[in-house]
Protein backbone atom coordinates (compact mmCIF):
# COMPACT_ATOMS: atom_id res chain seq x y z
CA UNK A 1 0.00 0.00 0.00
CA UNK A 2 2.65 2.92 1.41
CA UNK A 3 5.06 1.39 -1.99
CA UNK A 4 2.13 2.15 -4.19
CA UNK A 5 1.58 5.35 -3.35
CA UNK A 6 5.20 6.38 -2.87
CA UNK A 7 5.12 5.09 -6.42
CA UNK A 8 2.44 6.68 -7.62
CA UNK A 9 4.39 9.98 -6.36
CA UNK A 10 7.41 9.46 -7.70
CA UNK A 11 5.66 8.83 -11.38
CA UNK A 12 3.46 11.96 -10.84
CA UNK A 13 6.78 13.76 -9.78
CA UNK A 14 8.65 12.78 -12.57
CA UNK A 15 6.18 13.45 -15.11
CA UNK A 16 6.09 17.08 -14.24
CA UNK A 17 10.03 17.43 -13.98
CA UNK A 18 10.14 15.68 -17.84
CA UNK A 19 8.27 18.96 -18.68
CA UNK A 20 8.75 21.76 -16.51
CA UNK A 21 12.42 21.14 -14.71
CA UNK A 22 14.18 19.62 -17.58
CA UNK A 23 15.04 21.77 -19.93
CA UNK A 24 14.98 20.70 -24.12
CA UNK A 25 17.96 19.44 -25.66
CA UNK A 26 19.61 21.16 -28.51
CA UNK A 27 19.30 20.10 -32.14
CA UNK A 28 16.24 18.42 -31.62
CA UNK A 29 12.96 20.52 -32.76
CA UNK A 30 11.00 21.99 -30.74
CA UNK A 31 10.15 20.07 -27.00
CA UNK A 32 10.85 16.60 -28.87
CA UNK A 33 13.67 15.88 -26.94
CA UNK A 34 11.29 15.41 -23.92
CA UNK A 35 10.63 11.80 -25.64
CA UNK A 36 13.90 10.72 -23.45
CA UNK A 37 12.18 10.44 -20.32
CA UNK A 38 9.39 8.15 -21.42
CA UNK A 39 9.95 6.26 -24.62
CA UNK A 40 13.78 5.39 -23.37
CA UNK A 41 12.56 3.60 -19.64
CA UNK A 42 9.60 2.02 -21.85
CA UNK A 43 11.84 0.39 -24.41
CA UNK A 44 14.29 -0.67 -21.29
CA UNK A 45 11.05 -2.41 -19.80
CA UNK A 46 10.20 -4.36 -22.81
CA UNK A 47 14.30 -5.90 -23.27
CA UNK A 48 14.32 -6.21 -19.48
CA UNK A 49 10.85 -7.85 -19.89
CA UNK A 50 11.83 -10.56 -22.17
CA UNK A 51 15.21 -11.38 -20.74
CA UNK A 52 13.21 -12.45 -17.50
CA UNK A 53 10.92 -14.19 -19.40
CA UNK A 54 13.68 -15.80 -20.62
CA UNK A 55 15.30 -16.74 -17.58
CA UNK A 56 12.29 -17.95 -15.62
CA UNK A 57 11.48 -20.19 -18.72
CA UNK A 58 15.12 -21.67 -18.66
CA UNK A 59 14.21 -21.98 -14.76
CA UNK A 60 10.62 -23.89 -15.71
CA UNK A 61 12.29 -26.18 -17.61
CA UNK A 62 14.82 -27.09 -15.59
CA UNK A 63 12.79 -27.09 -12.11
CA UNK A 64 8.90 -27.32 -13.64
CA UNK A 65 8.08 -24.80 -11.08
CA UNK A 66 4.52 -23.19 -11.84
CA UNK A 67 5.77 -20.34 -10.74
CA UNK A 68 8.15 -20.22 -12.46
CA UNK A 69 5.69 -20.43 -15.97
CA UNK A 70 3.48 -17.49 -14.25
CA UNK A 71 6.08 -15.36 -13.80
CA UNK A 72 7.77 -16.17 -17.63
CA UNK A 73 3.95 -15.07 -18.99
CA UNK A 74 3.60 -12.23 -16.95
CA UNK A 75 6.91 -10.63 -18.03
CA UNK A 76 5.83 -11.90 -22.09
CA UNK A 77 2.87 -9.97 -21.41
CA UNK A 78 4.03 -6.80 -19.83
CA UNK A 79 6.92 -6.80 -22.00
CA UNK A 80 4.59 -6.69 -25.13
CA UNK A 81 2.65 -3.83 -23.45
CA UNK A 82 6.23 -1.65 -22.88
CA UNK A 83 7.05 -2.81 -26.39
CA UNK A 84 3.65 -1.67 -28.25
CA UNK A 85 4.21 1.88 -26.03
CA UNK A 86 8.12 2.07 -27.24
CA UNK A 87 7.19 1.75 -30.92
CA UNK A 88 4.09 4.06 -31.01
CA UNK A 89 6.17 6.67 -29.07
CA UNK A 90 9.28 5.87 -30.81
CA UNK A 91 7.24 6.52 -34.17
CA UNK A 92 5.55 10.28 -33.53
CA UNK A 93 9.13 11.04 -32.50
CA UNK A 94 10.29 9.56 -35.97
CA UNK A 95 7.36 11.47 -37.59
CA UNK A 96 8.45 14.87 -35.53
CA UNK A 97 12.38 14.40 -36.45
CA UNK A 98 12.95 12.43 -39.09
CA UNK A 99 9.85 13.05 -41.30
CA UNK A 100 7.65 9.56 -41.81
CA UNK A 101 6.19 7.58 -39.06
CA UNK A 102 7.96 4.63 -40.79
CA UNK A 103 11.13 3.98 -42.59
CA UNK A 104 13.14 0.84 -41.10
CA UNK A 105 15.21 2.23 -38.97
CA UNK A 106 17.88 -0.70 -37.79
CA UNK A 107 16.25 0.27 -34.49
CA UNK A 108 12.61 0.10 -35.63
CA UNK A 109 13.71 -3.07 -37.02
CA UNK A 110 14.72 -4.44 -34.72
CA UNK A 111 11.53 -3.27 -31.83
CA UNK A 112 9.19 -5.36 -34.41
CA UNK A 113 11.18 -8.39 -34.66
CA UNK A 114 10.70 -8.15 -30.41
CA UNK A 115 6.58 -7.49 -31.50
CA UNK A 116 6.57 -10.30 -34.02
CA UNK A 117 8.31 -13.04 -31.12
CA UNK A 118 6.46 -11.79 -28.33
CA UNK A 119 3.33 -11.83 -30.90
CA UNK A 120 3.92 -15.57 -31.75
CA UNK A 121 4.72 -16.46 -27.79
CA UNK A 122 1.41 -15.49 -26.94
CA UNK A 123 -0.02 -17.36 -30.09
CA UNK A 124 2.00 -20.50 -29.38
CA UNK A 125 0.39 -20.66 -25.60
CA UNK A 126 -3.00 -20.12 -27.00
CA UNK A 127 -3.05 -22.76 -29.44
CA UNK A 128 -1.64 -25.70 -27.15
CA UNK A 129 -4.80 -27.12 -25.65
CA UNK A 130 -2.74 -28.78 -22.62
CA UNK A 131 -1.90 -26.88 -19.67
CA UNK A 132 1.82 -28.69 -19.55
CA UNK A 133 2.58 -29.08 -22.57
CA UNK A 134 1.41 -25.49 -23.35
CA UNK A 135 4.22 -24.39 -20.75
CA UNK A 136 6.81 -26.21 -21.76
CA UNK A 137 6.53 -25.18 -25.65
CA UNK A 138 5.95 -21.57 -24.23
CA UNK A 139 9.18 -22.17 -22.77
CA UNK A 140 11.45 -23.62 -25.03
CA UNK A 141 10.04 -21.21 -27.97
CA UNK A 142 11.20 -18.31 -25.70
CA UNK A 143 14.74 -19.35 -25.10
CA UNK A 144 15.20 -20.08 -29.17
CA UNK A 145 13.88 -16.66 -29.86
CA UNK A 146 16.35 -15.31 -27.23
CA UNK A 147 19.05 -17.65 -29.03
CA UNK A 148 18.04 -15.97 -32.54
CA UNK A 149 17.62 -12.37 -31.65
CA UNK A 150 21.39 -11.60 -31.50
CA UNK A 151 22.22 -12.70 -35.16
CA UNK A 152 19.88 -9.67 -35.75
CA UNK A 153 22.67 -7.16 -34.63
CA UNK A 154 25.34 -8.32 -36.88
CA UNK A 155 22.61 -8.45 -39.98
CA UNK A 156 20.59 -5.27 -39.73
CA UNK A 157 21.72 -3.24 -42.72
CA UNK A 158 23.09 0.23 -42.20
CA UNK A 159 23.56 -0.76 -37.65
CA UNK A 160 25.62 1.72 -37.97
CA UNK A 161 23.93 4.91 -39.93
CA UNK A 162 20.90 4.90 -37.57
CA UNK A 163 19.12 7.52 -37.04
CA UNK A 164 18.02 7.25 -33.71
CA UNK A 165 19.88 9.35 -31.62
CA UNK A 166 22.01 7.84 -28.60
CA UNK A 167 25.25 9.47 -29.23
CA UNK A 168 23.85 13.34 -28.63
CA UNK A 169 21.22 11.41 -25.58
CA UNK A 170 23.21 9.22 -23.85
CA UNK A 171 23.50 9.18 -20.22
CA UNK A 172 26.78 8.11 -20.24
CA UNK A 173 28.23 10.78 -22.71
CA UNK A 174 29.60 13.60 -20.92
CA UNK A 175 27.51 15.84 -23.26
CA UNK A 176 23.99 15.42 -20.97
CA UNK A 177 22.42 18.23 -19.30
CA UNK A 178 22.61 17.21 -15.38
CA UNK A 179 19.24 18.58 -15.19
CA UNK A 180 18.12 16.01 -18.15
CA UNK A 181 20.09 13.09 -16.93
CA UNK A 182 18.76 13.31 -13.17
CA UNK A 183 15.07 13.00 -14.22
CA UNK A 184 15.95 10.30 -16.51
CA UNK A 185 17.84 8.38 -14.16
CA UNK A 186 14.34 9.09 -12.10
CA UNK A 187 12.28 7.99 -15.01
CA UNK A 188 14.06 4.93 -15.54
CA UNK A 189 13.47 4.52 -11.57
CA UNK A 190 9.87 4.94 -11.99
CA UNK A 191 9.27 2.44 -14.62
CA UNK A 192 11.10 -0.02 -13.36
CA UNK A 193 8.80 0.18 -10.25
CA UNK A 194 6.36 0.28 -11.97
CA UNK A 195 7.10 -2.76 -13.83
CA UNK A 196 7.62 -4.70 -10.94
CA UNK A 197 4.49 -3.63 -8.84
CA UNK A 198 2.67 -4.90 -12.81
CA UNK A 199 4.81 -7.97 -12.57
CA UNK A 200 4.01 -8.49 -8.67
CA UNK A 201 -0.11 -8.10 -10.08
CA UNK A 202 -0.04 -10.27 -12.68
CA UNK A 203 1.58 -13.26 -11.31
CA UNK A 204 -1.32 -13.28 -7.90
CA UNK A 205 -3.45 -12.98 -10.64
CA UNK A 206 -2.33 -16.11 -12.57
CA UNK A 207 -1.57 -18.25 -9.48
CA UNK A 208 -4.83 -17.23 -8.32
CA UNK A 209 -6.41 -18.26 -11.74
CA UNK A 210 -4.23 -21.61 -11.54
CA UNK A 211 -6.23 -22.12 -7.66
CA UNK A 212 -9.56 -21.54 -9.05
CA UNK A 213 -8.93 -24.17 -12.11
CA UNK A 214 -7.50 -26.64 -9.72
CA UNK A 215 -9.61 -26.62 -7.06
CA UNK A 216 -12.54 -27.03 -9.98
CA UNK A 217 -11.05 -30.71 -11.16
CA UNK A 218 -10.69 -32.16 -7.48
CA UNK B 1 20.54 -65.79 -35.26
CA UNK B 2 21.48 -67.27 -32.41
CA UNK B 3 20.89 -70.52 -30.08
CA UNK B 4 20.76 -69.90 -26.94
CA UNK B 5 20.61 -72.51 -24.14
CA UNK B 6 16.81 -73.51 -24.29
CA UNK B 7 17.19 -73.93 -27.91
CA UNK B 8 15.29 -70.90 -28.98
CA UNK B 9 16.48 -68.07 -31.62
CA UNK B 10 17.36 -64.53 -31.05
CA UNK B 11 18.21 -61.88 -33.50
CA UNK B 12 21.61 -60.81 -32.59
CA UNK B 13 20.88 -56.53 -32.17
CA UNK B 14 23.65 -54.47 -32.46
CA UNK B 15 23.83 -51.56 -30.72
CA UNK B 16 21.83 -48.67 -32.41
CA UNK B 17 24.13 -45.21 -32.17
CA UNK B 18 21.90 -41.62 -32.16
CA UNK B 19 23.61 -41.97 -35.76
CA UNK B 20 22.16 -44.96 -36.93
CA UNK B 21 18.97 -44.24 -35.46
CA UNK B 22 18.51 -41.07 -37.10
CA UNK B 23 19.61 -42.27 -40.59
CA UNK B 24 16.77 -45.15 -39.78
CA UNK B 25 13.89 -42.31 -39.09
CA UNK B 26 14.92 -40.14 -41.81
CA UNK B 27 15.31 -43.31 -44.32
CA UNK B 28 11.50 -44.51 -43.15
CA UNK B 29 10.59 -40.51 -43.86
CA UNK B 30 11.78 -40.87 -47.49
CA UNK B 31 10.37 -44.17 -48.24
CA UNK B 32 6.92 -43.24 -46.65
CA UNK B 33 7.29 -39.27 -48.63
CA UNK B 34 8.01 -41.22 -51.84
CA UNK B 35 5.29 -43.45 -51.74
CA UNK B 36 2.26 -40.23 -51.38
CA UNK B 37 4.72 -37.15 -51.74
CA UNK B 38 2.38 -35.42 -49.88
CA UNK B 39 5.07 -33.01 -48.67
CA UNK B 40 7.28 -32.69 -51.15
CA UNK B 41 4.12 -31.64 -53.77
CA UNK B 42 2.53 -29.49 -51.54
CA UNK B 43 5.76 -27.40 -51.44
CA UNK B 44 7.03 -27.71 -54.68
CA UNK B 45 3.27 -26.51 -56.29
CA UNK B 46 3.42 -23.56 -53.69
CA UNK B 47 7.14 -22.38 -54.52
CA UNK B 48 6.00 -23.05 -58.49
CA UNK B 49 3.02 -21.25 -58.10
CA UNK B 50 4.32 -18.24 -56.32
CA UNK B 51 7.62 -18.60 -59.45
CA UNK B 52 5.15 -18.44 -62.10
CA UNK B 53 3.13 -15.39 -60.19
CA UNK B 54 6.50 -13.43 -59.62
CA UNK B 55 7.81 -14.30 -63.24
CA UNK B 56 4.37 -13.66 -64.70
CA UNK B 57 4.25 -10.26 -63.11
CA UNK B 58 7.86 -8.75 -62.83
CA UNK B 59 8.96 -10.61 -66.04
CA UNK B 60 12.56 -10.77 -66.65
CA UNK B 61 13.48 -7.20 -68.33
CA UNK B 62 10.49 -5.05 -65.78
CA UNK B 63 13.16 -4.34 -63.31
CA UNK B 64 16.52 -1.57 -63.83
CA UNK B 65 18.95 -3.38 -64.64
CA UNK B 66 21.11 -2.06 -61.52
CA UNK B 67 17.59 -3.00 -58.97
CA UNK B 68 18.26 -6.44 -60.32
CA UNK B 69 21.07 -8.36 -57.93
CA UNK B 70 19.08 -6.96 -54.86
CA UNK B 71 15.63 -7.51 -55.45
CA UNK B 72 15.84 -10.87 -57.52
CA UNK B 73 17.44 -12.25 -53.99
CA UNK B 74 14.48 -10.97 -51.89
CA UNK B 75 12.27 -12.57 -54.69
CA UNK B 76 14.21 -15.85 -54.34
CA UNK B 77 14.44 -15.73 -50.65
CA UNK B 78 10.58 -14.94 -50.58
CA UNK B 79 9.67 -17.70 -52.48
CA UNK B 80 12.41 -20.05 -50.75
CA UNK B 81 11.16 -19.23 -47.35
CA UNK B 82 7.53 -19.14 -47.83
CA UNK B 83 7.60 -22.54 -49.68
CA UNK B 84 9.49 -24.00 -46.45
CA UNK B 85 7.00 -22.57 -43.89
CA UNK B 86 4.24 -24.67 -46.30
CA UNK B 87 5.40 -27.30 -45.89
CA UNK B 88 8.06 -28.31 -43.24
CA UNK B 89 5.70 -28.62 -40.88
CA UNK B 90 4.61 -31.98 -42.22
CA UNK B 91 7.57 -34.05 -40.97
CA UNK B 92 5.80 -33.85 -37.41
CA UNK B 93 1.98 -32.92 -38.25
CA UNK B 94 2.03 -36.70 -39.92
CA UNK B 95 3.59 -38.54 -36.90
CA UNK B 96 0.84 -36.88 -35.04
CA UNK B 97 -2.51 -37.34 -37.89
CA UNK B 98 -1.26 -41.03 -38.03
CA UNK B 99 -0.56 -41.79 -34.56
CA UNK B 100 2.89 -42.81 -34.57
CA UNK B 101 3.98 -40.42 -32.40
CA UNK B 102 3.85 -42.86 -29.46
CA UNK B 103 5.76 -45.64 -31.69
CA UNK B 104 8.17 -43.09 -32.63
CA UNK B 105 9.17 -42.15 -28.65
CA UNK B 106 9.73 -45.79 -27.81
CA UNK B 107 12.12 -46.45 -30.62
CA UNK B 108 14.45 -43.91 -30.89
CA UNK B 109 15.90 -41.59 -28.21
CA UNK B 110 14.85 -37.87 -28.88
CA UNK B 111 17.97 -36.42 -30.50
CA UNK B 112 18.08 -38.92 -33.02
CA UNK B 113 14.21 -38.28 -33.79
CA UNK B 114 15.55 -34.45 -33.65
CA UNK B 115 18.29 -35.20 -36.29
CA UNK B 116 16.72 -37.67 -38.60
CA UNK B 117 13.48 -35.14 -39.40
CA UNK B 118 16.07 -32.26 -39.79
CA UNK B 119 17.94 -34.94 -42.29
CA UNK B 120 14.69 -35.57 -44.11
CA UNK B 121 13.67 -31.70 -43.73
CA UNK B 122 17.04 -31.10 -45.79
CA UNK B 123 16.44 -33.66 -48.40
CA UNK B 124 13.27 -32.00 -48.85
CA UNK B 125 14.37 -28.51 -49.25
CA UNK B 126 17.48 -29.33 -51.05
CA UNK B 127 14.94 -31.04 -54.07
CA UNK B 128 12.71 -27.48 -53.86
CA UNK B 129 15.82 -25.71 -54.17
CA UNK B 130 17.30 -27.72 -56.67
CA UNK B 131 14.18 -27.23 -59.06
CA UNK B 132 13.13 -23.58 -58.21
CA UNK B 133 16.86 -22.28 -57.69
CA UNK B 134 17.67 -22.97 -61.42
CA UNK B 135 13.91 -22.22 -62.85
CA UNK B 136 13.89 -18.77 -61.24
CA UNK B 137 17.83 -18.19 -62.49
CA UNK B 138 16.57 -18.91 -66.09
CA UNK B 139 12.76 -17.62 -66.06
CA UNK B 140 13.96 -14.21 -63.92
CA UNK B 141 17.64 -14.06 -66.50
CA UNK B 142 19.11 -13.95 -63.32
CA UNK B 143 23.24 -12.73 -63.68
CA UNK B 144 25.40 -13.95 -61.00
CA UNK B 145 29.08 -13.52 -60.81
CA UNK B 146 29.74 -15.72 -58.05
CA UNK B 147 28.29 -19.00 -59.26
CA UNK B 148 30.55 -20.75 -56.61
CA UNK B 149 29.52 -18.12 -53.74
CA UNK B 150 25.82 -18.14 -54.72
CA UNK B 151 25.80 -21.75 -54.44
CA UNK B 152 27.12 -21.91 -51.08
CA UNK B 153 25.02 -19.32 -49.52
CA UNK B 154 21.41 -21.14 -50.91
CA UNK B 155 23.09 -24.43 -49.87
CA UNK B 156 23.76 -22.70 -46.16
CA UNK B 157 20.58 -20.29 -46.13
CA UNK B 158 18.34 -23.51 -47.31
CA UNK B 159 20.12 -26.08 -44.01
CA UNK B 160 19.27 -22.91 -42.20
CA UNK B 161 15.79 -22.80 -43.06
CA UNK B 162 15.40 -26.22 -41.92
CA UNK B 163 17.74 -25.98 -38.75
CA UNK B 164 15.40 -22.82 -37.50
CA UNK B 165 12.13 -25.04 -38.62
CA UNK B 166 12.54 -28.43 -37.25
CA UNK B 167 12.25 -28.28 -33.59
CA UNK B 168 8.76 -25.33 -34.16
CA UNK B 169 7.01 -28.22 -36.28
CA UNK B 170 7.41 -31.20 -33.33
CA UNK B 171 5.96 -27.90 -31.30
CA UNK B 172 2.63 -27.18 -33.28
CA UNK B 173 2.08 -30.76 -34.72
CA UNK B 174 0.59 -30.88 -31.32
CA UNK B 175 -1.21 -27.28 -31.48
CA UNK B 176 -4.50 -26.61 -33.34
CA UNK B 177 -3.92 -24.70 -35.81
CA UNK B 178 -1.16 -25.70 -37.34
CA UNK B 179 -0.92 -24.54 -40.69
CA UNK B 180 -0.78 -20.65 -39.62
CA UNK B 181 0.87 -21.21 -36.28
CA UNK B 182 4.14 -22.56 -38.16
CA UNK B 183 4.43 -19.52 -40.03
CA UNK B 184 3.97 -16.88 -37.38
CA UNK B 185 6.69 -18.99 -34.62
CA UNK B 186 9.17 -19.64 -37.51
CA UNK B 187 9.62 -16.16 -39.20
CA UNK B 188 10.73 -14.36 -36.05
CA UNK B 189 13.23 -16.94 -36.00
CA UNK B 190 13.79 -17.10 -39.58
CA UNK B 191 14.29 -13.48 -39.71
CA UNK B 192 18.31 -12.82 -39.36
CA UNK B 193 19.03 -15.47 -41.28
CA UNK B 194 16.68 -14.33 -44.48
CA UNK B 195 18.17 -10.65 -44.51
CA UNK B 196 21.80 -12.57 -44.68
CA UNK B 197 21.32 -14.93 -47.51
CA UNK B 198 19.42 -11.86 -49.33
CA UNK B 199 22.96 -10.22 -48.66
CA UNK B 200 24.48 -12.98 -49.64
CA UNK B 201 22.68 -13.22 -52.87
CA UNK B 202 22.95 -9.68 -53.89
CA UNK B 203 26.53 -9.87 -53.19
CA UNK B 204 27.00 -12.78 -55.65
CA UNK B 205 25.17 -11.02 -58.40
CA UNK B 206 26.35 -7.65 -57.98
CA UNK B 207 30.12 -8.58 -58.03
CA UNK B 208 31.54 -6.04 -55.57
CA UNK B 209 33.58 -9.75 -54.18
CA UNK B 210 33.36 -12.43 -52.14
CA UNK B 211 35.93 -12.11 -50.18
CA UNK B 212 35.70 -14.06 -46.71
CA UNK B 213 31.91 -15.38 -47.79
CA UNK B 214 31.08 -13.26 -44.33
CA UNK B 215 27.33 -14.47 -45.33
CA UNK B 216 28.20 -17.82 -45.66
CA UNK B 217 30.06 -17.92 -42.62
CA UNK B 218 26.89 -15.86 -41.08
CA UNK B 219 24.62 -18.50 -41.77
CA UNK B 220 26.87 -21.39 -40.98
CA UNK B 221 26.71 -20.12 -37.22
CA UNK B 222 23.37 -19.71 -37.00
CA UNK B 223 22.86 -23.39 -38.03
CA UNK B 224 25.34 -24.25 -35.50
CA UNK B 225 23.33 -22.47 -32.99
CA UNK B 226 20.18 -23.23 -33.80
CA UNK B 227 20.69 -27.31 -34.60
CA UNK B 228 22.67 -26.95 -30.97
CA UNK B 229 19.92 -25.45 -29.25
CA UNK B 230 17.59 -27.64 -30.59
CA UNK B 231 19.42 -30.83 -29.22
CA UNK B 232 18.70 -28.96 -26.14
CA UNK B 233 15.02 -28.07 -26.04
CA UNK B 234 13.78 -31.27 -28.44
CA UNK B 235 13.70 -33.83 -25.74
CA UNK B 236 11.62 -31.30 -23.27
CA UNK B 237 9.40 -30.81 -25.99
CA UNK B 238 9.52 -34.00 -27.70
CA UNK B 239 8.95 -36.04 -23.68
CA UNK B 240 5.73 -33.40 -23.09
Amino acid sequence: MIVRALLTTWMAVIIIAAFLYAEAAQGFPGETSRILFFHVPQAWIATLAFLISMIASVLYLAKRNVKADYIAQSAAELGFLFCVLATVTGSIFAKATWGSFWNWDPRQTSIVILLMIYGAYFALRSAVPDTERKRVFAAAYSILAFAAVPFLVFVVPRITSSLHPENTMNPASPGMDPKTLKVFLGSLFAYTGLFVWMLRLKIRILTLEGWRVRDLFR
Amino acid sequence: MHQTKNGRQTTQTRPSTYLNEAVAIWLRDLRSEFRTRYALNAILMFAVTTLIAVSFSIGSFRIEEAERPFLYAVLLWIILTFSALSGLARSFVKEEEAGTMDILKLSARPQAVFLGKLLFNLTLLGAVELIIVPSFILLMAYQINFPGFFIAMIISGGIGLAAGTTIIAAMISRASARGALFSALSFPLLLPLMITAIKGCERAAVGIGTAGWPEVKMAVAYVIVMVIMSLFLFPLVWEE
